[in-house]
């Protein structure tokens, strides 16, 4: 039998792996790197690194970016250096043992050591100043937009290089969500102009380091933005939605990327999920999408569900479907 | 090409610096300022089947309602009384539970620019505010809820049937939201539904007239 890493090369490959990738089992997410994000618990209203307020308000699902006049934090983007001041990334050396410690437990021949990676750039901007005013600055100040975008990558490059030198992951597990369910936010035009370079810079820069696999979570629609995921030189998108049609999206691109999810968290995440309704998607997406380039997982951007059972009843299910289908 | 061709155009192309501008010749050289919003009306249509078809996208129309807000800001003053929202007051929300509102500001905006008077009630809205919106503002036609978490779509029924069960009368209900069905809407009692902010004025105008 393939260890869980070499079963993931021979998915991405073309080869022969042995079964399914079960969703996130090749990722063993390092999740006690001491430059955390700083966000409200239920109930809790907290300013964040970056000085962007998030309200968790009770009785609601997850906390939310505030966006009146007092708390936006940029007020107008032409003035974006006066509001926008990033992070130190700078942890005193004691406080990075656990985390090492964490990934020098792993077994790297099994699994991928993976540090996790979020908001994105692009979320970045829109909770900075409210989605809209973001989307209409990449028409009205595109030159602000570029320069604000590049601050970021800045940004990403100090954090990549701690990470790099801290803990030398394997694998980076990158989140921004480039659109809602049936489209992109930005036409592949403009979202080439303002994140194709940028996304190069920090995906390159992790791969000039040591970093084998980029996996880049959007849970959305994005097939037209597929071209550019391979040229910034992502390796597996994850968070594909069926409205993507996975399977022509397999035989197009695969080889040069591959595809993670197929299952709609939205259909098989709710209060009154079953394990019908799993096995059958489970069955479903196997099925169609086949054995090579893809890995069967939710949409979910972490290896957990909203409703407890969920995720492991879906791992259960692929496994059965590697059974009949290997 | 014509002063009101050219507001019509640049509306549709999200010139925001330049529609009331064009507005204010169109007026001077004579045009009358009803023709004009018409103009801009039809080319937010216009932008509203685009997105519909996925040939553009939210920033395009974000941009194009910007520019016709524009042209309205000239046109206001000149209109008499409520002519620029022939079609009554739509209330809209996000249903309780629900922080997201990129997609129902979306609608809201194609809603006004198909002639509506908009009521934004904002997010998390409990179903008794929905009505009472209705009774506290004139001649309200339309009802819009959104939803954009499964975990709420309870809550749209709830506002949908409280809407139903209030005894008021004069409006319909339309529903929305990514993971609200056409089936759905249906079963929890809605009157309409729309896949998305293009065709959600199209269908917000056709419930009222209908
Ligand atoms: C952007 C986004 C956010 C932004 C929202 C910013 C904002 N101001 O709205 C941020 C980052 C703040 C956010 C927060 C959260 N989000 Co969110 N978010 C999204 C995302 C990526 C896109 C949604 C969107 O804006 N789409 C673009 C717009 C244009 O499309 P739309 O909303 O569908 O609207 C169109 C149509 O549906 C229709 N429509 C909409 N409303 C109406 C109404 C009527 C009347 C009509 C006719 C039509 C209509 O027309 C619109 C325009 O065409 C989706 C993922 C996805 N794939 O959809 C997740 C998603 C909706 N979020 C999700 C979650 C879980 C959350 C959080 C709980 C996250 C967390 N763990 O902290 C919180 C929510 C807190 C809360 N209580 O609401 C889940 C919901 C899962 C579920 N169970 O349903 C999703 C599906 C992501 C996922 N797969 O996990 N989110």
């Amino acid at each position: 039998m393939l260890t869980k890493r070499q079963n993931l090369m021979e998915t991405m490959k073309g080869g022969k792996p042995d079964r399914f990738v079960n969703q996130y089992e090749f990722m063993q997410m390092i999740m006690s790197v001491p430059i955390t994000r700083v966000r409200p618990a239920i109930g809790e209203e907290k300013v964040n690194e970056w000085g962007v307020t998030f309200r968790w308000p009770e009785g609601q699902l997850g906390g939310f970016p505030v966006h009146d006049e007092e708390h936006i934090l940029i007020k107008d983007i032409e003035n974006w250096k006066d509001y926008v001041k990033a992070p130190s990334v700078k942890r005193p050396e004691e406080d990075w043992v656990p985390a090492i410690e964490a990934a020098n437990a792993v077994d790297r021949n099994d699994q991928f050591v993976t540090c996790f990676v979020a908001p994105g750039l692009f979320e970045q901007t829109h909770h900075f100043m409210r989605m809209e005013n973001a989307l209409t600055a990449f028409y009205e100040y595109p030159d602000e937009m570029h320069e604000l975008i590049d601050y970021l990558v800045e940004y990403e490059l100090t954090y990549a290089k701690e990470l790099i030198d801290h803990i030398h992951p394997d694998c980076i597990f990158h989140h921004d969500d480039w659109g809602g369910q049936i489209s992109t936010f930005l036409s592949p035009k403009m979202f080439e102009e303002f994140f194709l370079e940028p996304y190069k810079k920090i995906y390159g820069y992790y791969k000039a380091n040591g970093v084998e696999l980029i996996v880049h979570h959007s849970d959305s629609y994005a097939a037209t933005l597929v071209p550019y995921m391979i040229e910034m030189g992502i390796d597996i998108w994850q968070g594909v939605m069926t409205s993507n049609h996975t399977p022509e999206l397999i035989k197009k691109y695969g080889g040069k990327i591959t595809f993670m999810g197929d299952l709609d968290s939205g259909v098989i995440d709710f209060p009154a999920w079953n394990s019908e309704i799993i096995a059958k998607e489970v069955e479903r997406a196997c099925k169609t999408c086949g054995k090579l380039y893809f890995i069967p997982c939710l949409t979910q951007g972490l290896g957990i569900s909203s409703f407890p059972g969920v995720y492991e009843e879906t791992s259960a299910a692929i496994d059965r479907m590697s059974k009949e289908l290997f | 090409m014509s002063k009101i061709a050219e507001v019509k155009a640049k509306v549709e192309a999200g010139k925001t610096k330049l529609v009331a501008g064009l507005v204010q010749e169109a007026l001077d050289e004579g045009d009358k300022a009803e023709d004009i919003l018409q103009a801009m009306v039809d080319s937010m249509g216009v932008v509203g089947d685009k997105f519909s078809t996925g040939e553009i996208f939210v920033p395009e129309m974000l941009i194009a309602a910007k520019a016709m807000a524009k042209g309205v800001e000239v046109l206001k003053p000149l209109m008499a009384g409520d002519s620029a929202s022939s079609l009554g007051t739509c209330v809209i929300g996000t249903v309780a539970g629900d922080l997201h509102d990129i997609g129902k500001n979306l609608v809201s905006m194609m809603i006004e620019s198909a002639g509506f008077k908009i009521v934004d009630l904002g997010v998390d809205v409990p179903a008794q505010k929905f009505v009472d919106a209705v009774k506290e503002n004139d001649n309200v036609t339309l009802v819009a809820c959104s939803g954009l978490l499964t975990t709420t779509m309870p809550a749209l029924k709830e506002a949908v049937q409280t809407l139903k069960a209030s005894g008021l009368t004069g409006f319909k209900v339309i529903v929305g939201g990514a993971p609200v069905t056409p089936e759905y809407a249906v079963e929890v009692g809605a009157d309409g539904y729309a896949p998305d902010a293009g065709s959600a004025a199209v269908k917000a105008k056709e419930l009222v007239t209908a």
